[in-house]
């Protein structure tokens, strides 16, 4: 075989091996997270760390009020918290949440831009979608929509919200590039982008690399601090400026992992970016 | 309606409605005016997963 070619099949061969390895992946977390989104209320094996929703919310730093405000059910306790995201909120903003699972920061964004605004929740996760939808019934909200959908292709049109959320998910999407450069699609010239998400400040072992729970649990999907905000950058955002960094709870994560080194190399990181006017 | 785009072309997408309350559209389908995809809506919910990630049920 002649070198150009049997370098042209090789790289095919690379490439379809990232493409089954993407959608392995895919399946372990869709797996894992309808798993959570079946239990009561959980933190079961995800970001998070010990204790019930309410308390690891409230650590995060949702006030008491946010917390009673909306319907208790739809926190899961699985963020690592963006609430800095809800409080620059104005009234008629219109709003995606990226990963928005039982629908907690959807319905608290509900009540900040009020009956002019609009909130818009997409997460891949059918068992979650349903959960959100039930939760928004009960509590009446009619300005937040749910929709099952993937953040590498999102359901959504171009120049649409002011403003997109996500809280502890683009760890979980294998091309981060990609659901960055949705996300600016998606945005209206000049709006914004506000995103926790858990970050690695150094390499993990290859092991947690490897492990499904440790993906679902937020950590083998994570990247360097560097490539993350690269990966912002490069989908055309601007003025990228993070807000504040705290630590990653290492509790739940199976015992296999050695948790006093990852705590060192992993930490929770809140972002903002904006899409040029 | 006109928020939703094909996530595969970004087309736009044409509803039909097989079930509705007075608030909302329970069962139906929207296909796309550009490639054709159809996307199913159950319970109330749009499925706009790319084809190949929807789960069989």
């Amino acid at each position: 075989m002649p070198l150009f070619l049997a370098m042209y099949a090789s790289r095919v061969v690379l490439k379809m091996v990232d493409m089954l390895r993407e959608r392995e992946i895919k399946k372990a977390v869709r797996d894992g997270y309808s798993r959570i989104a079946k239990q009561p209320s959980c933190c079961a094996g995800s970001c998070c760390g010990t204790g019930s929703a309410a308390e690891i919310s409230r650590r995060i730093g949702y006030t008491e009020e946010e917390m009673l405000s909306a319907p208790p059910e739809s926190n899961l306790g699985l963020g690592c918290g963006n609430p800095l995201a809800i409080a620059s909120l104005r009234r008629g903003e219109y709003v995606l949440d990226m990963g928005s699972g039982a629908g907690f920061d959807c319905f608290l964004a509900a009540r900040a831009v009020g009956p002019e605004g609009m909130v818009i929740g997409v997460d891949m996760t059918t068992e979650m979608v349903e959960r959100a939808r039930e939760n928004a019934r009960k509590g009446g909200y009619r300005n937040v929509d749910f929709r099952q959908g993937e953040l590498e292709n999102l359901p959504v049109a171009d120049n649409y919200v002011d403003v997109v959320i996500s809280n502890c998910v683009i760890n979980l999407v294998p091309d981060k590039r990609r659901a960055f450069r949705e996300a600016f699609r998606v945005l209206k010239p000049g709006g914004r982008m506000i995103v926790s998400d858990v970050v690695l400040k150094r390499e993990i072992p290859e092991s947690v690399r490897r492990s499904k729970e440790a993906y679902i649990g937020c950590l083998a999907g994570a990247v360097t601090v560097e490539e993350y905000i690269d990966a912002i950058r490069s989908a055309g955002f601007k003025e990228i400026s993070i807000l504040g960094e705290s630590q990653f709870p290492t509790e739940c994560l199976p015992a296999s992992i050695d948790k006093a080194d990852l705590s060192r190399s992993v930490c929770s990181l809140r972002i903002s970016a904006r899409k040029p006017a | 309606m006109e928020i939703l785009v094909c996530p595969v072309c970004r087309g736009d997408l044409e509803l039909e409605v097989f079930e509705e309350n007075e608030r909302e559209i329970l069962t139906g389908r929207l296909t796309c005016r550009s490639c054709g995809e159809v996307y199913p809506i159950e319970e109330g919910i749009p499925n706009m997963l790319p084809p190949e990630l929807r789960e069989r049920r």
